[in-house]
């Protein structure tokens, strides 16, 4: 039914927990990294590094870990956090990227914006 | 580290690290471009959204022909609007436009997330996939909308139609009074995704 895979990909989240926030129709990104981490995700399944239902489960898995430590009203909530969590979790198994290369660009990261 | 042991200032910071991390590591390697990323990023906030069917809306209140043409024909209407791929063609064959008047108000419903027309709607509100509310829509109405703030006169006949894979419906909501002086692009700021819905009227120019 659909013609683009970003279209196919946003549907299959809607109408449950693990849709992204919105507003007036739109989806919102509140901060730059949201969009960078939204968009890498839907990139990565376009070029066939995994498959959209994949991550989609990867997504619901790490938001119900989050939902069984916290109280579902917790001020600490945040879906782009989950989402992040969901693919680097997914960068890591499809082997993309290892865990101390990403740890160690983090760290230089982290060091450069606190200066 | 674990995020979970972070104060928010320091999450924020770390989310931050990460998701520029990721997006180096992946580019370097050349697994993705940046501009990959970006043209996701933007097909989202510019290319697909109620802003499609909000310029819709407004020019067929400016343009009868046009309007017209829309209610007749709705997918060679939007074919003529030079919208991004995909909206025109396969996506929008499918597309049926109705149109509010002073004595027929239109409510669209739909169970299945992939029927909404989002291209031209934008994503669903939460509650329109709720099973309790397609339910009573079809049932009552004239409830359902006044619990939106609708009220109607009993002379005016509520239509509601059910969205399918096979047509998908979408309101022309009437133009507010006092718009008469509105370019097409300022009466297209007064059509919201709920307007074309028919949960909604479109803004009037004096509210916020």
């Amino acid at each position: 039914m659909y013609t683009n895979f970003e279209q196919f990909a946003a549907a299959s989240l809607l109408g449950s927990e693990e849709a992204p926030p919105r507003s007036n129709g739109e989806l919102c990104f509140h901060r730059l990294w949201e969009g960078r981490a939204f968009g890498m995700a839907i990139a990565l399944s376009k070029k066939g590094h995994y498959e959209w239902e994949e991550f989609r489960q990867g997504l619901i898995a790490s938001i119900a870990e989050w939902e069984a430590e916290h109280c579902k009203d917790d001020a600490e909530w945040d879906y782009y956090e989950r989402w992040l969590l969901a693919l680097e979790n997914m960068v890591l198994e499809t082997r993309l990227l290892s865990r101390e290369e990403i740890e160690r660009r983090t760290a230089e990261i982290n060091a450069q914006i606190r200066g | 580290m674990s995020e979970r042991f972070l104060y928010p200032k320091d999450r924020e910071i770390y989310s931050a690290a990460k998701v520029k991390a990721l997006e180096s590591l992946l580019v370097e390697k050349g697994i993705i471009t940046s501009e990959t990323v970006d043209k996701v990023i933007n097909y989202f906030e510019k290319e697909m959204g109620p802003f499609n069917g909000a310029k819709l809306v407004a020019k067929a209140w400016v343009d009868p022909e046009f309007k017209a043409r829309l209610l007749e024909d709705t997918p060679a209407a939007i074919a003529d609007m030079n919208f991004p791929r995909g909206m025109g063609g396969a996506e929008g064959e499918n597309m049926e436009a109705v149109e509010n008047s002073a004595i027929i108000h239109n409510l669209i419903v739909c169970t299945l997330c992939s029927c909404y027309p989002w291209p031209i709607l934008g994503l669903p509100p939460y509650w329109y996939k709720d099973p309790t509310f397609r339910g009573r829509a079809i049932r009552e109405p004239r409830k359902v909308l006044q619990e939106f703030g609708l009220t109607f006169a009993d002379n005016v006949e509520i239509r509601v139609w059910d969205s399918s894979a096979q047509i998908r419906w979408f309101v022309i909501p009437e133009r507010p009074p006092g718009t008469e002086g509105l370019s097409e692009a300022q009466l297209a700021t007064l059509v919201t995704p709920e307007s074309m819905m028919g949960s909604a009227r479109a803004k009037s120019p004096s509210s916020p």
